[in-house]
């Protein structure tokens, strides 16, 4: 049963009836109103708990392998007395995503930039989705999973004009690989299926064909991404670092700082 | 004049000029074409030139195309979009992924893998020797830190190894390794030009004590120069040792190994690249000098301060260079500059990419210049922002690309013709040639200049 006290919306929730997931101080007592919850079949909950674990299990495991892979190669050496320190270096590189007057590129590109920051939040906050849904639904209040819905709405739009991007700029075309427009397509898919799934979580509709095909991209996300061009978050770190020190040592870097 | 007989090294003064260089003479082995011995040993040489930012650089581009406007080859010649630095880097990084990307392994066209084919190598050879300096413009404009001057080191460091080279460029350097410089310069000619600079400089007004001392030892400063300079522009070497000696600056000049250039940096072998780091090494300890003093060289001076440590696995010496030194002594005040010597003529200053980007080094000149004239102006992209002037990377070694080296200096030359200015003020060698280049294609009307010769005009001597 749905009701309207004031602007919340809030979605009464009967009595869990399927095997849960949750242990027993979070099964609902009779009568009990939560904000949200995560009334599904079992074979969603196996979905969106069991599998996404394996999945994430073997992403770690790839994503270790790679990190390892790479930590095996000689390092950058410095034996050259220092004009700059190359602690703060890294730190001043690792914190360029969120100075865009700090790069050329980014301060002349200021809607590209904010495009950017848009899609990247909504990223974090799908893949959070897909933990919050299954683990701790009544944090997905209305009011949060609307501001969700809206990231990802926007990073759908933004996804689109990415992939328009990417096909109509001659010096961006010559360079895309098939898995760059796989990968921006699925993204854009992704967030466009999720923005459906949310708003219709927020009508209280926690099992649909929306949610399904949400979480069946999930899985094929845990699984893909490590093999894709989508997992530059990984490597991420490891170029701003290593740039960092390099030029954080040569006092190229972070002068004032 | 300076008796250079006392300070010639003993093993000299009893058998003439030694031999510099190596032993051996060296002929690099170069292979006119891309053939499947060639491709099969670019094979075997590629791991060993996969370090963690080279490794790193080439699984991290996400094809972004932030770069696109990060390069003086995009910006001067925009029509040509395989300039782009990610597109000429992924010459490089098709093969690596064909070689280790996971996904390659079963769809590796969907990846934009390639095997190492003769046109793929061709490709690289053209966009990685001939189009790009090294200048590290596009790492700084790039989200993910992708090292390119690292990357296209390595696959060029493959490319020679394997025998694919442009040749003057490998020439310079076997030049360097069987000669002790890079131009062939003997020990008793250059013995001979520095003496005869010595004569000149002691004919100037108020510089008759100034002396050139070669071979000193203990002298606080062991200055090294650039092979052009006592080949074609001796007047540096004078306007140098003239600053240093109104300034009371002790330094030296080594008669055996002066040479600060290492090409080695442009072609990616790294045991040239020591070997030639070790001679200086040698000469540092031989004369037992505090201080390694770079030249205006750009490369010259980012191999000396920052490689020549890592090449060697530290040194027990300070490494510093003349537009340092010049900017300290004018700070002390220890040399008196007359700016109205150049009144009526406007400055800018072009930021060599290895000194001011990988070297740390932009302020120091420009103290330097701001004492010496009224008139400065600066270029829309300056310091560590400036575009290269397209001389770096050894490019002026390759005539092969000169044509596209002259087409890419087009954004240096807008910005140097917006300023204004009647002098180009530099401290690198290259850059000198390039930009006298650019300046007269494209009808600047500038001339160039470097430190040592903007302060010996000004100069004031008691």
């Amino acid at each position: 049963m749905r009701e309207n006290q004031g602007s919340v919306t809030i979605i009464e929730i009967q009595y869990w009836e399927a095997p849960t997931f949750h242990d027993e101080n979070t099964l609902m007592k009779k009568g009990e109103i939560r904000t949200m919850e995560n009334k599904v079949s079992y074979a969603l909950y196996v979905l969106q708990e069991p599998v996404q674990y394996v999945c994430l299990l073997f992403m770690a495991t790839m994503y270790s392998l790679k990190i390892y892979q790479l930590m095996k190669k000689p390092g950058p050496p410095e034996k050259a007395e220092l004009k700059g320190d190359r602690f703060a270096g890294a730190l001043h590189s690792l914190a360029n995503v969120i100075r865009p007057w700090g790069m050329e590129s980014t301060r002349n590109n200021l809607y590209f930039y904010a495009e950017f920051v848009v899609f990247h939040i909504a990223v974090f906050l799908t893949i959070g989705a897909t933990f919050f849904i299954p683990l701790v639904p009544k944090l997905m209040t209305p009011a949060v999973s609307t501001v969700f819905m809206v990231f990802m709405g926007l990073a759908f739009l933004i996804g689109v004009r990415r992939i328009y991007r990417r096909v109509t700029v001659p010096e961006i075309r010559i360079i895309s690989s098939p898995d760059d427009y796989f990968a921006i397509s699925l993204m854009t898919v992704f967030f466009g299926v999720g923005f459906v799934t949310m708003y219709l979580w927020i009508l209280g509709k926690p099992e649909t064909g929306w949610m399904w095909v949400f979480f069946l991209m999930t899985t094929f996300f845990l699984l893909y991404v490590p093999f894709s061009k989508i997992s530059h978050y990984v490597l991420y770190p490891f170029g701003r670092v290593m740039f960092g020190q390099i030029f954080g040592g040569r006092g190229v870097l972070n002068r004032n700082s | 004049m300076a008796d250079v007989a006392h300070i010639k090294p003993k093993d000299q003064q009893e058998q003439g000029p030694m031999k510099l260089g190596t032993q051996e003479g060296r002929k690099w082995p170069i292979k006119p074409e891309f053939t499947p011995e060639v491709l099969e040993e670019m094979e075997k040489l590629l791991p060993s030139k996969l370090n963690r930012i080279v490794a790193t650089s080439l699984a991290g581009c996400i094809h972004c195309g932030m770069c696109s406007d990060a390069c003086h080859y995009t910006r001067s010649i925009p029509e040509d979009k395989t300039l782009l630095p990610a597109y000429k880097a992924d010459r490089f990084r098709k093969w690596y992924k064909w070689r280790y990307d996971w996904l390659a392994k079963l769809f590796p066209s969907f990846v934009g893998a390639q095997p190492l084919t003769k046109e793929l190598a061709k490709e690289m050879y053209d966009k990685l020797w001939g189009g790009c300096t090294m200048c590290r413009r596009c790492t700084f404009n790039c989200p993910m830190g992708v090292d390119y001057g690292m990357l296209v080191r390595a696959a060029r460091g493959i490319m020679c190894q394997a025998g694919r080279i442009p040749q003057h460029l490998q020439d310079t350097i076997d030049t360097h390794y069987n000669s002790g410089n890079n131009m062939a310069v003997p020990q008793d000619e250059f013995i001979e030009t520095i003496e005869w600079i010595e004569e000149e400089l002691q004919s100037e007004d108020g510089c008759e004590d100034f002396t050139i001392p070669l071979d000193k030892k203990g002298a606080k400063y062991f200055l090294t120069l650039n092979p052009r300079e006592p080949k074609y522009y001796p007047l540096t070497i004078q306007a140098t040792a003239k600053v240093l000696n109104a300034a009371g600056v002790d330094f030296t000049i080594s008669s055996r190994y002066w040479d600060l250039t290492n090409y080695a940096m442009f072609n990616g072998i790294d045991s040239d690249a020591k070997l030639f780091a070790s001679w200086i090494f040698d000469e540092m300890k031989r004369l037992e000098c505090e201080y390694l003093l770079s030249g205006e060289c750009g490369h010259g001076y980012r191999g000396l301060r920052w490689e020549l440590p890592n090449w060697l696995g530290g040194v027990p010496f300070k490494i510093t260079s003349t537009m340092e030194l010049f900017a300290k002594i004018i700070q002390e005040g220890r040399i008196t500059l007359d700016k109205s010597v150049w009144d009526g003529q406007r400055f800018t200053y072009h930021d060599s990419c290895n000194i001011a980007r990988s070297g740390g080094v932009w302020e120091e000149p420009r103290t330097v210049i701001r004492a010496a004239v009224n008139d400065f102006v600066e270029m829309e992209h300056n310091r560590e922002q400036s575009f290269c002037c397209g001389g770096g990377g050894g490019a002026l070694a390759m005539p092969e690309f000169s044509q596209r080296r002259i087409a890419a200096g087009k954004v240096k030359a807008d910005e140097i013709r917006a300023t204004g200015a009647t002098v180009i003020l530099q401290s690198c060698h290259n850059c000198t040639d390039q930009l006298k280049e650019i300046s007269e294609h494209y009808k600047l009307g500038a001339r160039v200049m470097n430190l040592a010769e903007l302060l010996t005009e000004a100069i004031v001597l008691k």
